[in-house]
């Protein structure tokens, strides 16, 4: 239970967070915790499984789009149930990352930089693709998506205020955390550092390559759908930018800022750099975009392990610990 | 129907590709770098003539400032970032990026974000028949013909090209072998960006300048790299042809979107079907 610890940290300064700030802040924060789900699936697959995915989106794209259109009753008024909408999410956001990793990884398979340029290319297609799908919104989107609705069987608890949003996004961003930084404590992690690293040599352990590639990113691919679907519920809105090309390269950013092969750093790097973003873009306007893509050129460059995994592992070694 | 505007059309987008895909291929081929700012080079190179013209300065001077303003960029760029990033080639594609947003805010912020124009030097239209088309997109067609035809020139028949093939097969021979490995990387990245500046400068009269056009040349660029095979120098014709003509061609038929996605999703098959390239042999 040991590297749980700083998270539960992390996840008690989120929760008393409330008593300080005001209804905006709230609200602001149930976004920044959705980005910093979505940076950790990123994570997942790239600094841990060294699958480098310029699309990440596409994944939150699926999630959010399929929560949209279950929810507002547009595949059958029945299905309008929160419960059962967001697992149809999170499974067509795994099942299009089954797919597309099958073509993807199969055989000889792709990798590397040709990987990410293919990867840019389907979230540019999809986009295109959303922009243009009439029955799906078309470039303007989806409207009035209804909030996530806690209730079970008769009773019904829709989520319209900021404080509950925030609280329920907070124990479902906490508890998925808590579930990857134990799985990765796990055997299965010990496999991704391999895979990471040896490929051949797991290959020759008698281990499927193919087999673990596919897992890590269809369960990242699940994450970041999960993130999708809760991003529309609070948003109440989905457009073709959510599953596109300007996104996906954001996450990219938020988790090599922060740290792409330490979880937290990830989940930081998002939250801090949304922060930033919204804080530093009225003292600095435009300059601010032009600050962000220096600063991430110099995280690249010098500091290659992240501008907050950095730090965080210097305190880990001080202090002893894993974060 | 007449075939033959859309064919020309075609020729005439096929060859801009090419000279956008053969910067990127040289820097992609020789040091393994992914240069995602190469769309914004191009985009300042047409930028350069932005310039130019409102401070009335002749076409041609343009056309001469554009290459070495950029290639001067080019030499900024490798010495103060691609330099300390060669080996660790998929680090490139991220500081590169970040290069990429940084360079497109920097004209935001200079320009504002509209698109701006640029008048044509020339206004003529050429006629052969009852079939006529403008003077100066056919001269940026003979010039691209020319720039292609001299980088290869460059590449396959001089001392420099020689040097450079050897660096790129076997980058740790040609070093001992008394080769300034890192010299000719420079050399290299330099002639990559000075190209995308003047394309940029080129055709910047026939498309509407504007802060995000550089995207739409970067992703077709790389695909007809990936399409073509990054081995061989030719394989950039072969994937510029097929990656250029088949969108060109397609948006006679059918909306430039569908278009685009038909030919993302095919080259996106090629590339997975034939990792080498079309041209690109057994490894």
């Amino acid at each position: 239970m040991r590297p749980l610890v700083p998270l539960l940290i992390l996840a008690v300064l989120f929760a008393i967070a409330p008593l300080f700030v005001g209804s905006y802040w709230v609200s602001q924060l149930s976004y920044y915790l959705i980005y910093g789900l979505l940076a950790l699936s990123l994570s997942l697959v790239w600094g841990y499984g060294g699958i480098l995915c310029f699309g990440q989106a596409i994944f939150f794209g699926i999630g959010g789009y399929v929560m949209a259109a279950m929810t507002k009753g547009m595949i059958s008024p029945f299905l309008i149930n929160s419960y059962l909408s967001l697992f149809c999410s999170v499974f067509a956001a795994s099942l299009f990352a089954v797919i597309l990793g099958y073509f993807l990884f199969a055989g000889k398979g792709i990798n590397g930089p040709y990987l990410a340029i293919v990867t840019l290319a389907i979230a540019i297609v999809l986009e295109r693709l959303m922009s243009n799908w009439y029955a799906m919104g078309g470039y303007n989107g989806l409207l009035d998506i209804p909030p996530l609705n806690l209730g079970l069987f008769w009773f019904d608890y829709e989520l319209w205020d900021s404080l509950p949003i925030f609280y329920t996004l907070l124990i479902t961003v906490f508890v998925i955390f808590a579930g990857i930084t134990l799985l990765l404590k796990s055997s299965y992690g010990t496999l991704l550092t391999a895979l990471k690293t040896h490929p051949e040599r797991l290959a020759f352990f008698g281990f499927s390559v193919l087999q673990i590639r596919l897992s890590v990113f269809a369960l990242s691919a699940a994450i970041a759908g999960l993130s999708g679907a809760l991003f529309v519920t609070v948003d109440g809105f989905a457009s073709p930018t959510l599953i596109g090309f300007t996104l996906s390269t954001e996450i990219l950013i938020w988790v090599a800022i922060g740290g792409k092969e330490m979880l937290m750093a990830a989940f930081l790097g998002a939250i801090l750099t949304r922060f930033a973003e919204n804080w530093l873009s009225e003292i600095f306007g435009d300059y601010w975009i032009l600050l962000l893509g220096i600063l991430f050129m110099i995280s690249v460059v010098l500091l290659p392990k992240g501008l907050i995994a950095t730090p965080l592992a210097a305190l880990e070694r001080k202090l002893g610990v894993r974060l | 129907m007449d075939l033959l505007l859309p064919l020309i059309d075609a020729l005439s987008y096929i060859l801009i590709l090419v000279l956008i895909a053969l910067g990127l291929m040289i820097v992609f081929g020789m040091m393994g770098v992914i240069n995602m700012a190469h769309g914004e080079l191009f985009m300042i190179g047409a930028y350069v003539m932005v310039v130019c013209q409102s401070a009335g300065l002749p076409f041609l001077v343009g056309l001469l400032l554009a290459p070495l303003i950029v290639g001067l960029l080019g030499l900024l760029i490798e010495m103060l970032l691609i330099r300390h990033i060669y080996l660790r080639p998929l680090d490139t594609i991220l500081a590169t990026w970040g290069l990429s947003i940084a360079l497109k805010q920097g004209i935001v912020l200079i320009f504002g974000p509209e698109s701006q124009s640029i008048a044509s030097p020339i206004n003529e239209m050429i006629t052969i028949g009852d079939f006529s088309y403008p003077l100066y997109r056919t001269l940026v067609m003979l010039a691209a013909i020319l720039l292609i035809g001299g980088t290869f020139w460059l590449f396959l028949k001089t001392d420099f090209g020689l040097q450079a093939r050897a660096v790129i097969a076997r980058p740790d021979t040609a070093a001992t072998l008394g080769i300034n490995t890192r010299q000719l990387y420079r050399s290299s990245f330099v002639i990559g960006t000075a190209l995308a500046g003047l394309a940029g400068a080129l055709v910047a009269p026939t498309i509407s300048v504007d802060p995000q056009m550089g995207l739409g040349y970067l992703i077709p660029g790389f695909l007809s790299i990936l399409v073509g095979g990054a081995g061989p120098l030719a394989g950039v014709l072969v994937g510029g042809s097929a990656v250029g003509g088949a969108n060109s061609l397609l948006t006679v038929w059918i909306s430039p979107v569908a278009a685009q996605i038909a030919v993302f999703i095919m080259a996106i098959l090629v590339i997975r079907l034939r990792p080498e390239g079309i041209l690109g042999g057994r490894k």
